[in-house]
């Protein structure tokens, strides 16, 4: 278990990482979401004991970083962002001094390094110089070194980074194996990344946490309005006052033309079940529906919109942050639906 | 510490350096050798002593080659994290890579140590001034050693960690005729500081066949000082880092 109090760190009169406080439960992923430069490297070094905190504490296993750091060190497996290699050794070597340095006993290094290995399928490439493998093969060895020394803590800083779609998966898969017996925190500032693997996620942005909620919280309040994409025939006003007529459409906006005489829409339900009524309203008007796409609000707006707001109050909770913004849109969507009409009648 | 330590050790025969500063302490050792032969006369006679009091100018050029990667390499790496992260304090990260360099040195020293043996054969040495010789070049050494990981340290780019530190040990040697210029040694309390701090002078004891506690002890406490100094500069940076 991770117990992360208070946590501040100041660079000169800058604050980084604000006075954040979470915990991390044992056999739990924790996704560490924000964008770049929002303190998710600093929180994560900080809890590995590599850059000292301004103030606040970080407990290990029950072992404080900054006062028994031997430790609480053991306990770590940590991938930084830039992975920690050695150019001029080759991997086997280099995984075989990692597990010395992590204190594994001399005779365990060599099956260690090869379960690593084994694990991240770089075994191919055992006896070649880091020097000459590709990004995502680095990042792997970063990966495999981080697992040496049987830590029941990984902390890995963005641990996909140029990796390709197969070793993405095939290291999703790995994380969601590593649960079983390690509690893992995983920073990104992808969120698709998280939604794949975390069952918690904290929310950062410029030093502050914005929201600490599971995976599924955060997607079910998201997916409450799903938005249509449609392409329609017949002019842009037409159109849009019949769509507006339909009960469960609260709002038709984003509308641009496509090419003379046909326009894309973007019309908000209250569910999916009014997708039927409003096409068949459409069609009863012969309007010639050529494209129908369903996007779902998806997590990715929500995270932007969360990490974009002015922070000065924090919630406890995605729920209402979600409501806010909610609140938030519903007053500025008719401007953006007028300008966007204006827009049309003037190609026209 | 011991896997960091053969790890570092390692490092330095991978890479072509260890090898080029060996084979450049060899040259330079041979060249003075063969100067110093054939300038013997009735009046100037050969020894060691001189040799190695020459060969100590070339050690504060060629021991920056040695240590300008210990510290400014893993900072470019980014392999410093790793250190720093693993389940060890910075004091024996310090001492791994100071022992590391203090073991090429040694190798260095051994295969000098051909040269005596060949005059030993046939001719006569001096026992106890060679091995006082050996003793106090070691010394002097380790105190290079310590102070080229201090600057290297100080940066990430290797180039400017090898300038400062050559221009450092040059410094290091050049105390003492700084302290022999009548305008510092006019003023008492920093006269007394430059003579103590004067390098040479402790290194000549050393060839004479004397072994001064005064002197190990004075060269002891430097190379402490600068790894002492190492330390903080490295938990500085933890400090400061981003």
């Amino acid at each position: 278990m991770v117990e992360i109090k208070n946590l501040t760190k100041y660079y000169g009169q800058k604050a980084a990482v604000k006075n954040i406080s979470f915990t991390i439960e044992d056999h739990e992923i924790l996704g560490f979401l924000g964008p770049n430069g929002a303190g998710k490297s600093t929180t994560l070094n900080m809890i590995c004991g590599v850059i000292p905190s301004s103030s606040g504490t970080v407990t290990i296993n029950g072992f404080d970083i900054a006062k028994d750091p031997i430790r609480a060190k053991r306990c770590i497996g940590f991938l930084p962002e830039i992975p920690p290699v050695y150019p001029d050794m080759k991997v086997k070597e280099y995984l075989t001094f990692v597990a010395g340095l992590k204190g594994v006993p001399s005779v365990k290094r060599k099956a260690q390094a090869a379960k690593a290995m084994d694990r991240l399928r770089i075994t191919d490439v055992a006896n070649r110089l880091i020097r000459n493998l590709s990004k995502g093969y680095r990042q792997r060895v970063g990966f495999a070194q981080a697992l040496l020394g049987d830590p029941d803590i990984l902390i890995l800083d963005e641990p996909t980074v140029g990796l390709d779609p197969e070793q993405l998966m095939e290291v999703r898969n790995l994380i969601l194996e590593l649960k079983q017996d390690h509690t893992v925190i995983l920073s990104s500032h992808i969120l698709s990344e998280i939604s794949a693997v975390c069952d918690r996620v904290v929310i950062i942005s410029k030093g502050e946490i914005r929201a600490v909620d599971t995976i599924d919280n955060l997607e079910q309040r998201a997916d409450t309005n799903p938005i249509l994409h449609l392409k329609v025939r017949g002019t842009s006003q037409d159109v849009a006052a019949a769509m507006r007529q339909v009960d469960g459409v609260v709002n038709v906006s984003n509308i641009s033309r496509f090419k003379t005489g046909i326009y894309t829409y973007d019309v908000e339900l209250t569910g999916s079940d009014i997708r039927n009524p409003l096409l068949a309203a459409l069609l009863v008007k012969k309007f010639d529906v050529l494209e129908v796409q369903e996007q779902k609000k998806n997590l990715e707006q929500v995270f932007v919109k969360l990490v974009n707001q002015s922070g000065e109050s924090q919630r406890s909770s995605l729920q209402e942050l979600l409501e806010e913004l909610a609140a938030e849109e519903a007053s500025s969507e008719p401007q953006t639906d007028a300008d966007a009409e204006d827009d049309a009648t003037n190609t026209d | 510490m011991f896997s960091l330590y053969k790890k570092e050790l390692q490092s330095y025969f991978l890479s072509p350096a260890a090898y080029a500063v060996l084979a450049f302490f060899t040259l330079t050792f041979s060249l003075t050798m063969i100067m110093d032969i054939s300038n013997a006369t009735d009046l100037y006679e050969f020894s060691f002593t001189s040799l190695f009091y020459v060969n100590l100018f070339y050690l504060a050029i060629l021991f920056p080659v040695l240590t300008m990667r210990s510290f400014a390499e893993e900072r470019k790496n980014g392999t410093e994290v790793l250190l720093l992260s693993s389940p060890i304090s910075v004091t024996k990260i310090v001492m791994a890579k100071f022992l590391a360099t203090a073991t090429v040195f040694f190798i260095m020293l051994v295969v000098s140590l051909y040269y005596p043996m060949i005059t030993a054969l046939n001719g006569h040495v001096i026992l106890a001034n060679l091995i006082c010789t050996y003793i106090g070049f070691y010394l002097f050494g380790l105190v290079c050693i310590a102070l080229g990981i201090l600057i290297s340290s100080f940066t990430e780019s290797i180039i400017l960690s090898i300038v400062m530190s050559e221009a450092a040990m040059i410094l290091l040697l050049l105390v003492d005729n700084i302290a022999n210029y009548t305008f510092f040694s006019n003023i008492p309390v920093l006269s007394d500081l430059l003579h103590w701090l004067s390098n040479q002078q402790k290194f000549i004891t050393f060839s004479n066949g004397y072994m001064q506690i005064s002197d190990l002890f004075a060269y002891l406490t430097e190379i402490a000082v600068f790894l002492i100094l190492t330390i903080i500069s490295v938990e500085k940076r933890r400090w400061s880092r981003r």
